[in-house]
């Protein structure tokens, strides 16, 4: 169960990044045509990462602590010292401007060029730090498993 | 006021979105340097995590409703760029702040 949890919370912030780089893409491209499919986008974005968030959350904080243990006790502590510290902390800002983005892309981009940049902007950071994640969360797991492999 | 063509909620949530990242790295400051703080963070909601995430998005919803009701209803009236700026800024001083914290500050 703990490793379902955890690769649910990897495949949900993976199609949170995929949906806010289409929106990324989409809003580049802005026409009439593309509005309907930009905020379903968003929305799903959004979506994915709350999903992802929840399930991520609750296994922090029920199933973390062993695996704290054994990357403190491993060679590479940085793993939890530096890496889960940071993203525990970023990954809710990553949550807010994925929020944010239905919110921004709710204006016809094709239009409001303003509203275009905003999303364009919006979209960019959110996939450039939920890319961010990925590469902790991927230092995180492999704190574990050289801790493991130790002992 | 300025000419723009963004909608309240789009001005005032991005605002909100650039506080709260500044709060989400001035609280992590806060609870690590201060054990007072970091226990009753603990004590509220049984874990510091959950009561840190808690406070930062209530606060980004409250902000954003709050401040779209400001100039009789209108709220803020700002450029797209001025916009983008200050959530640019407002993301990268939280995520600053965090990254330099546990680089050097722990």
């Amino acid at each position: 169960m703990n490793e379902v949890i955890l690769m649910a919370h990897v495949f949900f912030g993976v199609a949170c990044l995929l949906a806010s780089l289409w929106v990324f893409v989409e809003a580049l491209n802005a026409a009439p045509g593309h509005q309907a499919r930009i905020r379903k986008l968003s929305c799903l974005g959004a979506a994915a990462m709350w999903t992802a968030f929840l399930i991520a959350g609750y296994w922090y904080v029920v199933y973390y602590k062993s695996d704290k243990a054994i990357i403190l006790k491993g060679p590479w502590p940085v793993a939890h010292n530096f890496f889960m510290e940071t993203k525990e902390h970023l990954v809710i800002i990553l949550l807010m401007l994925v929020s944010y983005l239905p919110i921004a892309a709710a204006a016809d981009l094709s239009v409001n060029k303003e509203a275009r940049r905003v999303v364009l902007w919006v979209a960019g950071s959110a996939v450039i730090l939920a890319l961010m994640m990925e590469g902790e969360g991927a230092i995180i797991a492999m704190g574990v498993k050289v801790g493991l492999l130790q002992t | 006021m300025e000419n723009t063509n963004l909608s309240r909620y789009t001005v005032s949530f991005g605002i909100s979105l650039a506080l709260a990242s500044v709060a989400d790295g001035v609280l992590v400051v806060a609870k690590e340097k201060s054990s007072p703080v970091m226990s009753g963070m603990q004590r509220l909601t049984g874990h510091h995590w959950i009561t840190h995430s808690a406070v930062i998005l209530l606060l980004f919803v409250i902000c954003g409703l709050v401040l779209a009701q400001l100039d009789g209803g209108k709220g803020i009236k700002i450029t797209g760029g001025r916009l983008i700026c200050a959530v640019l800024s407002g993301v990268a001083a939280g995520g600053l702040i965090i990254f330099g914290f546990y680089l050097i500050g722990d």
